[in-house]
């Protein structure tokens, strides 16, 4: 079941969107000060760059999947190596949606709550989204990204008003080191693109339109950067305490203690976004375990993406804080491995083999344009003689 | 076959267990005996006598002609009945069938054949406006149970040759006709295949309603959701094939059925079409929102209360503390009785004597719901929320059953779990609605997938005039997607 080009960048919207304007604000603020808004756009550039990388592949390998396709390039070995790696990074991303999700339903839904038995609706859920498999999460998440969009819109905007510009002054205060410290130590929450390396195989591009993918995530750094704008403008210093990005902007502009009644329906609208993305990011790590094991059926492969979004809430409660895990020297590596390496890697590969490819084509055409002209040469000559025709043949003309 | 009136005769009584309504009548045509067999309560007295027995006596008297059993069958067809439709059998069951269906049965004694003309008694009430598709602008016509009745209102509206009607029979017993309607250019040849295909497989010994077939032709017939379109109208139904719907009639029945069905058509009307477009958006932006308020209204309620009561603006939590303060029963219990309540109110209303519904509503109305308030078992709010919930579920008629159990479900998830558990619920049944197909089309379509030329009867409905092509949300004929008229 293959989904459309528009679904594409319907999820590649999503996914640019996903772990942004929750806690990434404020922890970038907390290590790289007022231009953390210039990481965040940077390492966007970067994810785009990425993003149409690995889309223009997608486009290349047709009707195989990544695996087929890695192994065409790499060899048998090597893919299943990578894959791993790909597992431990989509597993990164699911536990950081998830807990994400939890800190913030525990934080802004309920005074509270054990999460240990409400993560089972969310693990129902994803289950139930990733057995059904990419179309149905492409389709969920078309219907929701545009109320999601302007509703994230609308608190970014309602809040507009409050923000003093003289936060973001003086450009680099602490000089460009914080900020390239900034970047790598938070890579985890950016490489949005990364998903798309299971979309292998998977991708319609018969409808494809050229400015559809433009215009998706031209949406999401409008979203991301006005959030994060609005964010720092309004919160300057404190960031670093706001844990919950697009819910404590809207408090802030209610002006009152609790949160106004709109932006509780937006910040749900965010809740039922994080848990489409959460399924997204649990299908790939449920292919890629499918690819590197050699798994042929779905139900093992989510059993255990089950198990392990349940063991999160589990062993993550009060025990491990979120930023040790995500933050840590072993998730930035990942990240560059999985997000900037293997794509890069498949690019270089598929390069490598058709530009080869095209200089074996192009040496056997010079080939036989020599004997060509030997042949014309020959008739021109004399007459076709068994001699001739017999050299030619050793040439590999005939 | 040889027919010997007497004992042909006689063999058909015995087959029918000697039926009291299966009656005879005997008459000599010059030298040839020829016995009448006809069921008395479903063949046209009026008829019988006037285009049959009138023609086959006078006749008699006026020419005389004919020996042979060959010559009287071609005297009676091509001279006697020349006015009526003679078909012929050459097995005795068919002759049979033919006699059950209302055909009058015309044994010769030594003929190769037995003679039948239709005299069919057609019972059927007039042509009205149905009940659940009344309309303020637009034809009223509605279907009744007659399939020869609907099929005339059908070709009423559609004089070409582009329309196809298929009849089948269906029911070991009933032997029910079911006709199977579309327009040839537009439908998609493989789902009418399909679904004809998918028809002659029922096995099955009545078939009373259309319904009945609805099990046969849904791709998952355990779902609570509505996977095949019902219409009682002509109108829509033709406006339904224009898109690429194929229909489905059945004899008995005042619905037709249409697939393949995407869950906006429900959102639509009839009267959609015969009014303005902006208005038509305004109504149908309030469906929708009907639509969620009646599903998910009260579980939200009930969220609210229980867990999330600082949402609520000060002033509203401050009147509803005030009129739920002495409520003995906790938020779920209040709404979980009044929606229980509100659903046995409404069989109770349905299946009453017309003349009694008024009291009923009254009682229920009145009478229950201002006793409960004032006897403080529950509060105004909760009241307000359930019958908000209850009206806004007719919005839409048809899906009026799947929206009350899925109220119930959002009412006890909203007390268990919450706002949380209520947005899990949604997510959940989107993406349940998300992965059905209905006949190659997709449920949620145009939205999941996205149509761009869909949008124009979304929630905007274009003019008629810029709709020029056919949905693609629908498995019809891509190769013809220009509505005509405006191919140029």
């Amino acid at each position: 079941m293959k989904i459309n080009y528009r679904q594409l960048a319907v999820l590649v919207f999503m996914s640019f969107i996903a772990l942004k304007i929750l806690a990434l604000p404020g922890l970038l603020y907390a290590e790289s000060g007022n231009m953390s808004w210039l990481v965040t756009l940077i390492l966007m550039l970067v994810d785009t760059f990425y993003a149409i990388l690995i889309i223009g592949l997608i486009k290349k390998a047709g009707n195989k999947n990544i695996l087929e396709f890695m192994t065409e390039i790499m060899g048998p070995v090597l893919p299943r190596i990578l894959m791993f790696i790909l597992i431990l990074k989509y597993g990164l991303v699911v536990a950081n949606i998830s807990k994400g999700l939890e800190f913030f339903v525990v934080e802004n839904f309920y005074n509270e709550l054990n999460w240990i038995v409400f993560v089972l609706p969310l693990i129902l859920l994803t289950g139930f989204m990733v057995y059904k498999g990419l179309r149905n999460i492409a389709r969920v998440s078309e219907m929701i990204y545009f109320a999601v969009f302007i509703g994230c819109l609308y608190i970014a905007l309602k809040s507009i008003a409050g923000v003093d510009i003289f936060n973001f002054l003086p450009f680099f205060k602490d000089g460009v080191k914080p900020l390239f410290e900034a970047g790598f130590n938070h890579l985890s929450w950016f490489g949005s693109g990364t998903f798309l390396l299971m979309l292998f195989g998977k991708v319609d591009f018969s409808n494809e339109k050229r400015f559809t993918m433009f215009k998706f995530i031209a949406f999401a750094f409008i979203l991301v950067l006005l959030v994060h704008f609005v964010f720092y403008g309004l919160f300057d210093v404190t960031s670093p305490t706001h844990a919950f990005c697009i819910s404590d902007i809207s408090q802030f502009s209610s002006g009152k203690s609790s949160i106004d009644e709109l932006s509780w329906l937006v910040v749900s609208l965010w809740v039922t976004a994080q848990a489409v993305q959460l399924s997204m990011f649990g299908y790939c790590m449920v292919q890629a375990i499918k690819f590197t094991f050699n798994i042929k059926n779905n139900v093992f492969p989510i059993l255990v993406l089950l198990i392990y979004i349940f063991m999160w809430s589990v062993i993550g409660e009060n025990t491990v804080r979120l930023e040790v895990v995500f933050l840590s020297t072993f998730a930035s590596v990942l990240t560059i491995v999985s997000q900037y390496i293997i794509p890069l890697i498949l690019w270089l590969g598929w390069a490598v083999k058709n530009g080869g490819g095209k200089a074996k084509k192009s040496k056997k055409q010079k080939n036989s344009t020599k004997n060509g002209k030997i042949l014309q040469k020959n008739a021109l000559k004399t007459p076709k003689t068994d001699k001739n025709n017999k050299k030619l043949s050793q040439k590999g003309v005939v | 076959m040889k027919v010997d009136a007497v004992n042909t005769k006689a063999e058909i009584e015995s087959k029918l267990h000697n039926s009291s309504d299966v009656k005879s009548r005997t008459v000599q045509f010059f030298k040839t005996k020829i016995v009448i067999m006809y069921v008395a309560d479903i063949t046209d007295n009026f008829l019988f006598n006037q285009t049959l027995i009138y023609p086959l006596t006078t006749y008699q008297n006026a020419v005389g002609t004919g020996t042979t059993a060959s010559d009287v069958e071609k005297e009676l067809k091509e001279k006697v009945l020349a006015n009526q439709e003679v078909v012929e059998f050459e097995e005795l069951q068919q002759a049979i069938d033919g006699l059950l269906s209302g055909k009058t049965l015309i044994l010769i004694d030594g003929a190769q054949k037995i003679l039948a003309c239709d005299l069919e008694l057609i019972t059927t009430r007039a042509v009205m406006e149905p009940p659940t598709s009344v309309v303020i602008k637009g034809p009223r016509e509605g279907f009744n149970e007659s399939i020869k009745y609907n099929l005339a209102l059908i070709r009423k509206r559609v004089r070409t040759d582009d329309l196809v009607v298929k009849l089948l029979e269906i029911g070991e017993l009933t032997k029910t006709q079911v006709g199977v309607v579309y327009f040839n250019s537009v439908a998609d040849k493989n789902v009418v295949k399909q679904i004809i295909s998918r028809l002659k497989s029922i096995k099955i010994d009545g078939v009373l309603d259309a319904h009945y077939l609805i099990s046969y032709l849904q791709k998952k017939p355990k779902s609570l959701f509505k996977q095949i379109g019902d219409v009682e109208k002509p109108d829509i139904l033709v406006g339904k094939m224009l898109e690429g719907r194929i229909g489905i009639l059945v004899d008995g029945t005042p619905i037709a059925l249409t697939v393949p069905f995407v869950l906006i058509e429900d959102l639509q009307n009839s009267d959609d079409y015969y009014s303005q477009p902006i208005r038509v958006m305004l109504v149908r932006i309030l469906r929708l929102l009907g639509v969620i308020l009646a599903v998910v209204l009260p579980g939200v309620y009930v969220a609210l209360e229980i867990y999330h009561y600082k949402i609520l603006p000060t002033e509203f939590l401050v009147t509803i503390m005030n009129t739920t303060q002495g409520i003995p029963f906790s938020p779920f219990v209040e709404i979980f009785f009044l929606v229980v309540l509100f659903e046995i109110l409404y069989e109770a209303n349905l299946r009453m004597p017309q003349y009694f519904g008024m009291a009923m509503s009254i009682v229920g109305a009145l009478i229950l719901g201002e006793t409960t308030v004032n006897a403080g078992l529950v509060s105004p709010p909760a009241v307000m929320i359930v019958a908000l919930s209850g009206i806004t579920f007719y919005i839409i008629p048809s899906q009026a059953a799947q929206f009350s159990v899925l109220r119930l479900c959002a009412v006890v998830i909203g007390a268990c779990l919450g706002l949380y558990g209520m947005l899990i619920f949604c997510v959940f049944i989107l993406s349940y609605l998300a992965s059905f197909d209905s006949y190659k089309s997709a449920y949620l379509a145009p939205t999941a997938p996205y149509i761009k030329n869909d949008q124009q009867d979304l929630f905007k409905r274009a003019n008629i005039k810029e709709m020029r092509k056919r949905p693609k949300s629908i498995a019809n004929n891509k190769q013809n997607q220009n509505r005509r008229g405006n191919e140029n």
